[in-house]
């Protein structure tokens, strides 16, 4: 049967495309077992679960990992807040100079983190700011702004405009209507907005590389570690958020499903409505 | 030009045994290490002498080192900015236990330069750049000295300096040691795979040799990579100047060209060495020691022709708000006990007296070896980095990026 | 108190939305770019320090100087985003229509790569690809690579890494157009008698085109502005225009061909977009890439 048939090769060939994604996951998850001798983590030289007995042995890399996390928690916040207000006067309001303001929302999408970090460093160099966690934090903030108007705005656009104009006929002002209305119907939009920020933000090495001044995050110190050894630990701490993402995730599906008893659930809706704003309109 | 021919080995040689600092510390000495490192002390005390370019040893700084004076003040919490995995981390707790307050240690600096860029603007428009203690390579130091980025240190706090090394008492750039202080050293030579190469490399030569087309890396550094290049045609590297130095890129360029180097590196030449990428390496000493738990057929071998030596310095930037605290650590870590500690930990060549006498009773296996403590011979044969302009050095510095394709 | 009418306030109020959003953007996106604009028309030296002497041909010179990392650059992106949609296609195309009760499974387990650190998966394949490795051995049995072969440090690993680093990028807006076509429209289609291939090329692909517009985007973008994949897993004569640029950023310190380089990548890349949303029929630029 041709059908079945086209069907076995396109499982297949997507199996192997998961395979292609998880290799390098494999190796360094492997690699976090490897009982290496020297300081160096390259070649296999036995099994042992030694890194994983105190994965917070080397304080620097906790102190990382720390202010990675903490970094990309404020980012969040403030760009979720920042970048959602942005959206909805974008997509509810039509006022002089929109399209101005959202061809600027657009400008750091297209701009190579190179040359945002290298810009930004300048700046803070001519004011006289010392870089350092605020500076990471300020140019985070900077380059996910956009990331957050994107998705916010997608979901909006999806938006029946009558239940907001409803509740204003019935006396709603705007801002109630904002809080009561909009802001509940777009929370997953907002919601997988700010989970794009933060794993943007946990896994940024270029921009944060200029702007770090005495700070190290996560990526600095594994690209410091690079040069001269990276420690086991880093694979283990490595591991450990990809499964503390993976319970999270796989909860979050348990209880939608348990929830909503519907196909629809958070994770469905998060990826569409993450990704749907790029799509052109 | 053979190495018996260099004319200026043998001022070398006389100045060595003439000059009457080191003799007396040679004599006063009775530690190995004191006798065994004399080879190299007067001959980079005489490569700034011959040249004369050594323009740090201007009136006003000298006056500034002479003047300095940092009272002993509590210590505080203070900054400490090095290379990643250049210590041992007990050194520091037992440092704020001993002396009280907090050392901030950042392992920021990946490379000289990258760091440089880092903190430049500050430096230049007078700003403290909130660090205490900096370690910078030779050259990185001389260009700070030169521009007046450094403040001096008060010797009455560093009682200890006694213990440097005679051979690094003085270097073309600082020649007393006013402002600069060892933190390790190390040379650039050969690291090669032995069950690969199937012969013993010695040569800078090797490095050029076709039957290994595609198996070398380079190191990107020009300081390094083009000096040891000029080592092996029989030129004195730290007397080279910026067209030979041009010169030694030019026939980097060519071989790159042919296919003959693998990759252009940074210390990031040890993955491709450790697994078999890469069969010979432009390597640094103390990295081989490590990659040799990894992978014990590794080598490291110091060229025939002499080899590139290069020091790590401990500097207090200017302006730095804890100079008092930079200086006790300074101290603390030119005390032969420490310093072994850190011996221990990072492999490279320890600038303080004593270590080997302390290292033969805790770990005699690392005593003997001769990447930590050279040999008289190869001594003989550790060539300081040249010093250039700032306009030359960016026109070598622009002239390997082209090379290196960036 | 200023009383407002209520026009006014309408009018007042998407501002105020704005505003904080705009004003960052504005402080810390807009100004730095202006400096940089600045400072590319700059000459000088890093010693001496630089003047503005509206010096173009800091441009012209980047440009003739650089073409090749720039060709290269464009070559190597434009490559892998090829590559990524020939890749994720299919598993998009499955997972939204084909994996049943294992859709989210899917989306997951192709999120899932996100959270390891992109520099630590990088360096996992400068592993996966050693001339020692297993892969390589594979490759040379079956002959598609010489005995004194290699993958590392080739255009082939570079390529690979910058396709690996972005699939996702290409996979989640694919599966999300996919997804929202209405499967009638292709019912509707057999129907008519269209052969499953008619169905899928007249029906399916135009209804996806916004998710491959959108994942094209996502992929070319940073990977023309890359400079990891090329510097773990390439050598010199695969570095991007992105090494030169953060080359002379950190260690030449010659910050006007920097910014110079800077701008020119970024017309590059705009002018890139606007051809490419003209190629696919989006009506407006703004619009089409938003």
């Amino acid at each position: 049967m041709r059908r079945s048939l086209r069907h076995w090769v396109l499982g297949a060939w997507s199996v192997a495309a998961l395979f292609y994604l998880f290799l390098p996951i494999f190796v360094i998850a492997l690699f976090s077992f490897n009982d290496n001798q020297g300081r160096f983590n390259f070649t296999w030289q036995g099994f042992t679960l030694r890194h994983w007995a105190d994965p917070f042995a080397n304080p620097d890399l906790a102190e990382a990992l720390k202010n990675s996390l903490l970094i990309a928690g404020l980012d969040t916040l403030i760009a979720t807040a920042l970048g959602t207000l942005m959206a909805v006067a974008l997509v509810r309001y039509s006022f002089r100079g929109r399209g101005a303001v959202d061809m600027l929302v657009f400008l750091p999408l297209s701009t190579p983190e190179v040359v945002l970090g290298a810009a930004l460093l300048a700046l803070f160099l001519t004011v006289n700011i010392g870089t350092g966690f605020v500076t990471i934090l300020i140019a985070h903030v900077m380059f996910t702004i956009s990331y957050v108007v994107v998705t916010v705005k997608a979901r909006l656009e999806g938006m029946d405009r009558h239940i907001e104009e409803a509740a204003m006929d019935l006396g709603a002002t705007e801002f109630v209507t904002f809080r009561k209305v909009t802001l509940p119907m777009i929370a997953p939009g907002v919601a997988a907005a700010g989970l794009l920020a933060a794993a943007i933000s946990v896994d940024d090495y270029v921009i944060t590389s200029f702007n770090a001044g005495q700070t190290t995050t996560f990526p600095l110190f594994i690209f410091g570690a690079t040069r001269q050894g990276v420690p086991a630990e880093v694979n283990v701490l490595g591991t450990m958020l990809l499964l503390v993402v993976l319970f999270l995730m796989g909860a979050n599906v348990m209880l939608q499903r348990r929830l909503a008893r519907r196909d629809a659930n958070l994770l469905h809706r998060s990826v569409s409505t993450a990704t749907e704003p790029l799509q052109a309109r | 030009m053979k190495p018996e021919e260099r004319p200026i080995q043998n001022i070398l040689d006389e100045l060595v045994h003439g000059d009457p600092v080191s003799r007396r510390h040679m004599l006063g000495r009775v530690g190995a290490a004191g006798v065994t490192l004399a080879g190299l002390p007067a001959f980079l005390s005489a490569c700034g002498g011959v040249e004369g370019t050594s323009t740090t040893s201007s009136t006003a700084a000298q006056a500034a080192a002479a003047a300095v004076d940092h009272p002993k003040v509590p210590i505080g919490d203070w900054t400490f900015t090095n290379w990643p995995l250049y210590i041992d981390k007990k050194v520091l707790k037992s440092f704020n236990k001993e002396f009280g307050g907090k050392v901030k240690y950042v392992e920021e600096i990946n490379d000289n330069f990258e760091f440089f860029g880092k903190v430049r603007q500050q430096l230049s428009s007078g700003r403290p750049i909130d660090r205490d203690i900096v370690v910078l390579t030779d050259y990185m130091a001389a260009r700070w000295l030169r521009d007046g980025y450094v403040e001096a240190i008060d010797k009455k706090n560093v009682p200890n300096m006694s213990n440097l090394v005679d051979n690094l008492q003085t270097i073309n750039y600082d020649p007393n040691r006013d402002f600069t202080l060892p933190w390790q050293s190390g040379a650039i030579g050969l690291g090669y795979d032995i069950s690969k190469t199937g012969r013993e490399i010695t040569s800078v030569k090797d490095l050029f040799d076709p039957k290994f087309k595609g198996r070398v890396s380079m190191l990107a550094e020009p300081y390094d990579s083009a000096n040891t290049v000029l080592l092996g045609d029989g030129v004195d590297a730290s007397k080279a100047t910026l067209d030979q130095i041009l010169g030694a890129i030019d026939k980097i360029d060519e071989a790159n060209q042919a296919g003959q180097f693998r990759r252009f590196t940074g210390n990031d030449y040890t993955t491709d060495l450790t697994k078999g990428n890469v069969w010979i390496a432009l390597a640094y000493s103390g990295d081989l020691i490590q990659l040799q738990s990894d992978n014990p057929d590794l080598r490291f071998a110091y060229p025939e022709e002499g080899a590139m030596l290069f020091t790590d310095n401990m500097m207090i930037p200017k302006d730095a708000a804890h100079p008092y605290a930079a200086e006790t650590m300074m101290n603390y870590v030119y005390d032969p006990e420490v310093q072994a500690k850190i011996t221990e930990f990072v492999n490279y060549i320890p600038p303080v007296i004593g270590v080997q006498e302390l290292l033969e009773k805790s770990d005699p296996e690392l005593a003997k070896n001769e990447l930590i403590f050279p040999p008289e011979e190869v001594r003989k044969k550790l060539f300081a980095y040249p010093q250039l302009s700032s306009g030359d050095e960016r026109k070598m510095q622009e002239a390997m990026a082209k090379v290196t394709g960036a | 108190m200023l009383r407002l009418s209520l026009a006014r306030r309408r009018s007042l109020l998407p501002w105020l939305f704005v505003g904080p959003g705009l004003l960052w953007l504005a402080l810390f996106f807009i100004i730095p770019l202006a400096n940089q604009a600045n400072v590319s028309l700059q000459t000088g030296n890093p010693d001496t320090g630089y003047a503005f002497t509206w010096a173009f041909s800091t441009y012209t010179d980047a440009i003739s100087e650089y073409q090749e990392q720039f060709l290269r650059s464009l070559g190597y992106a434009a490559t892998a985003t090829v590559l990524c949609l020939i890749i994720a296609f299919p598993l998009a195309y499955f997972t939204a229509y084909r994996a049943g009760r294992f859709r989210n499974l899917m989306l997951l387990l192709i999120i899932l790569p996100f959270f390891m650190s992109y520099v630590l998966r990088t360096v996992a394949w400068q592993l996966i690809l050693s001339d020692n490795g297993w892969v390589l051995a594979r490759l040379r049995d079956v002959g598609l690579v010489s005995d004194t072969g290699r993958l590392l440090a080739t255009r082939t690993a570079v390529i690979a890494g910058i396709t690996y680093n972005f699939l996702p990028f290409m996979a989640l807006p694919l599966y999300v157009s996919l997804e929202k076509i209405d499967r009638r429209l292709i019912e509707a289609a057999k129907d008519l008698y269209a052969s499953p291939i008619t169905a899928f090329r007249k029906v399916t692909l135009p209804l996806a085109l916004p998710g491959i517009f959108a994942g094209s985007l996502l992929t070319f973008i940073p990977a023309c502005g890359d400079f990891v994949n090329a510097a773990l897993l390439g050598t010199s004569r695969q570095f991007m225009i992105g090494n030169v640029i953060q080359s002379k950023f950190i260690t030449i310190l010659d910050y006007p061909t920097a910014a110079a380089l800077s701008f020119i990548l970024m017309s590059f890349i705009l002018i890139g977009i606007f051809i490419y949303a003209r190629l696919l029929g989006a009506r407006n630029l703004t619009q089409a890439a938003l």
